[in-house]
């Protein structure tokens, strides 16, 4: 049978793993033997780009165009992305629906960002199995909403991977755990990955893994964690240096190598090396840390208590505890943990490793390999419709076992009405406005005086936690076709057209969207151009205005022609004359960065 | 194991006789559920209003490792739909079941005596209760929730607590004895609904106490 790999498609790694036999293998880079490919990409101008290691080592140089944590983004619109994302990444302004990244002057979503993650995972298993790979289980968090996990299947399919299944990342860590060697027992899987925190909490019993309840936070990661760091350091730098996007980008690096060093040590010392080669040094101890974090940490609190309650359970009720995801490593994570369940936590398998593990099993459930194990898993979030004022009506409850079905009755409010429009939602909010809009379905009927239609409508969601809406005419007996608008998603036809772009790159088209990439980066450095001049006039040289401003108009001019060549040449003559007056601006960051450092020294 | 019925039929996807069983004796494809399956039929219980846990779990977990979609990955899309289908029913029956207070309004349903979404009506048995503690949630709103009022609440509601953790735990004896008799007699489903009623009344009544101790009530 055909090899199916599972993959942890994660916020700052991925990994791909496969089932061997009985037990569960990752699968490294063929080239490097790296295990973990960091979750970044990188795009260049004229269509090429990098993914992994490669990526991530761009972000100083092209911080906009190298997308880090492109899973914070998934099943997204522009309203969720935070301020911090905001000025770390270009969006396209003024979109409707799923969010989209303005990366080398071309615009991607994130399932497309996700896709080049997944293919060269795919790559690396190809390699190491020496067989074409066409099937994946790809792991997701457990409190992911319906659209991030579509928007996750959706990556998949663009990738060229048929989805089987999406398995919830603590469940899939669970799986890895050997916990089925255990017979009986409750357990609280603890997941705190780079950006989002999950706690599941199942019940084993003959080899069933049976989810009574889970909960989160999809917007709290050791990203977090990081960041907080990352202030710290960015503080004893002057305003100028601190906003600009490339040393931004370097502090975050340093600031997620510090926390690393400080679940080992009790103190570390960061080294910023500025790009005119002088150093930055800082000491930072472990304490200083936790009080830096400890809210963030203790915001895992919350959720992990009403997992609990929603299971109808105490702490004292749960036998082993599971660390899981990288920022477990971090002593002050363990030890609330380690409070909030009044046990520690298991050691054994590598909390980076765990869930693909998990993927790589429940591939080997779905393939007939392991027969002995099952999944039960369950919804994260309550499922509903708007009804009359905007309410919020539930249909599904939280915490209910997967697949499950709900079937409603619906008729028409006016005469000779010609389809019944249905609004989905999920959260746990009253109001149909507090809850993530999911998608509108509309169900075209038959044009009948108000209250004479009888239209049910099934509402499906299957063991990936994806829900599917099918209805049928109880008059005539008929099934309805349902025309699905995702909210914050890709259309069937959206994913056609991205596959069939991928597939045949057309003379014009390439022609045309060079001309596009090529505007849109004359944008960016006009804009960039103009903000410096204006903030900075102060150090330009005599006449050196004016010739930027005479680089700047002819820029201006060409942008608005179709010759993209041409655009590139004075892109390059704009840059070339620029370039003294740059150099000089980071030059006096840099010194009243070391002003301030030594005035702080006496 | 899940057999409830001796009546065969005919397996779709091999065509050889196979019983009432969520999937084929013989290929294990996916059986269409008849319409109007109960939920004691899907898990192969007989009907009952007791049920026993153990048995019930058992039975749920035998039932998921022969129809869960994961069992049917790699089958034709014919049975992955009966597959989805039929297991989003086992899950929904065993949710019901496994609850004695689901269970029982389930039974009412059955037996075409519904109890209903909203039941405006005061149980009788519980007019003082009711009574004195929307009284004391007043105290707590215009008092501007000070301690006392607060202290008060917070007795009420441990013992609507209380109230509905006995009615609840009764239930299962209830069953039991009414198991041993007819347990669709009129005069059993009267009073069935009745006891269901005070629970709901009662789950409704705690629901508001906590929302105005937690300062989200809607006026």
């Amino acid at each position: 049978m055909e090899r199916v790999v599972g993959i942890d498609l994660g916020t700052t790694n991925s990994l791909v793993a496969v089932l061997d036999g009985a037990a569960p293998r990752v699968l490294p880079d063929p080239d490097t033997g790296a295990r973990l490919l960091p979750s970044a990409v990188a795009f260049l101008p004229g269509d090429e780009v990098r993914v992994g290691a490669a990526a991530r080592a761009l972000a100083f140089e092209r911080p906009f165009d190298t997308i880090l944590s492109v899973k914070r983004f998934m099943g997204l619109g522009l309203e969720h992305v935070s301020e911090e994302d905001r000025r770390r990444y270009r969006f396209v302004e003024g979109s409707e629906g799923v969010v989209r990244f303005l990366v080398a002057g071309r615009q991607v979503t994130a399932p497309e960002v996700s896709a080049y993650v997944l293919r060269e995972l795919k790559r690396w298993a190809e390699a190491a199995l020496g067989e074409p790979v066409a099937k994946a289980v790809i792991t997701v968090p457990a409190y992911f909403n319906d659209s991030q996990r579509q928007a996750t299947k959706d990556a998949g399919r663009l990738a060229g991977l048929q989805v089987l299944r999406l398995v919830n990342e603590p469940t899939a860590a669970s799986l890895a755990y050997g916990l089925n060697e255990r017979p009986e027992g409750t357990i609280a899987v603890y997941d705190l990955g780079g950006g989002t925190f999950d706690v599941s909490i199942l019940k084993l019993r003959g080899g069933v893994f049976e989810v009574l309840a889970t909960n989160g936070d999809t917007r709290l990661g050791g990203d977090d964690l990081d960041a907080r760091l990352a202030d710290l350091l960015l503080a004893e730098l002057p305003e100028t240096l601190r906003s600009h996007p490339q040393i931004h980008a370097q502090v975050l690096a340093l600031a997620e190598r510090a926390k690393r060093a400080l679940s080992e040590a009790a103190r570390t010392q960061v080294e910023l090396a500025t790009p005119d080669g002088r150093r930055i040094s800082r000491a930072i101890t472990r304490e200083e840390f936790e009080t830096l974090v400890r809210d963030l940490v203790e915001r895992t609190g919350h959720p992990c208590r009403q997992a609990l309650k929603d299971a109808g359970l105490e702490p004292s009720d749960v036998d082993e505890v599971v660390a899981v995801g990288g920022s477990t490593r971090v002593p002050l994570v363990r030890r609330y943990m380690h409070e909030l369940f009044g046990r520690p936590a298991l050691a054994g398998v590598d909390p980076d490793e765990v869930v693909a593990l998990g993927a790589g099993i429940q591939a080997g459930i779905l393939t007939g390999g392991r027969r002995d194990m099952l999944l039960l898993d369950v919804i994260p979030l309550s499922l509903g419709i708007e009804t009359m004022g905007g309410v919020f009506t539930r249909i599904i409850d939280r915490n209910v076992t997967i697949p499950v079905s709900h079937t409603e009755h619906f008729t028409t409010a006016v005469d000779n009405q010609t389809s019944v429009d249905v609004h989905v939602l999920q959260g746990e909010r009253e109001l149909a406005a507090d809850n993530r809009s999911l998608a509108r379905f509309s169900i075209p009927i038959e044009p009948l005086p108000a209250g004479v239609p009888r239209l049910e409508c099934t509402f499906l969601i299957d063991a990936n936690g994806i829900l599917c809406v099918t209805a049928s005419d109880l008059r005539s007996g008929r099934e309805r076709t349902v025309e699905v608008k995702p909210s914050y998603g890709l259309t069937d036809e959206e994913i056609e057209r991205m596959l069939e772009e991928s597939f045949d790159h057309a003379e014009d088209d390439v022609q045309r969207r060079q001309l596009l990439e090529a505007r849109v980066d004359a944008n960016t450095i006009l804009h960039a151009t103009g903000t410096s001049l204006a903030r900075h006039a102060d150090r330009l040289d005599p006449g050196e205005g004016d010739r930027i401003r005479a680089a700047m108009d002819a820029l201006a001019e060409a942008r608005d022609g179709n010759d993209h060549i041409r655009i590139r040449e004075l892109y390059d003559a704009l840059s070339t004359v620029t370039e003294p007056f740059a150099q000089r601006i980071m030059d006096s960051a840099l010194h009243d960065a070391m002003v301030d450092r030594s005035l702080e020294e006496l | 194991m899940m057999r409830v019925e001796t009546r065969d039929r005919e397996c779709w996807h091999c065509s050889r006789r196979t019983g009432l069983e969520l999937v084929c004796l013989h290929c294990e494809a996916p059986q269409p559920l008849p319409a109007a399956t109960d939920f004691f039929t899907v898990l192969g219980l007989p009907r009952r209003l007791g049920v026993d846990r153990q048995d019930l779990d058992d039975r749920y977990h035998s039932a998921s490792r022969a129809i869960h979609p994961d069992r049917h990955q790699t089958a034709g899309e014919r049975d992955r739909a009966l597959s989805l289908a039929a297991s989003a029913a086992v899950n929904r029956a065993y949710r019901t079941l496994r609850d004695p207070v689901a269970r029982g309004r389930y039974w009412l349903e059955l037996h075409g005596s519904p109890l209903g979404d909203r039941n405006n009506q005061v149980p009788a048995a519980l007019a003082a209760l009711v009574f004195e503690t929307q009284e004391q949630l007043e105290a707590l709103r215009s008092s501007g929730r000070a301690a006392a009022e607060r202290q008060q609440v917070e007795g009420v509601r441990g013992e609507l607590d209380e109230r509905v953790r006995a009615l609840t735990a009764d239930l299962d004896a209830r069953y039991a004895a009414w198991d041993a008799g007819d347990p669709r007699a009129p005069e059993v489903l009267a009073e069935l609904k009745r006891r269901l009623s005070e629970i709901a009344y009662l789950t409704t009544l705690l629901d508001d106490v906590e929302e105005t101790l937690a300062g989200r009530e809607h006026t």
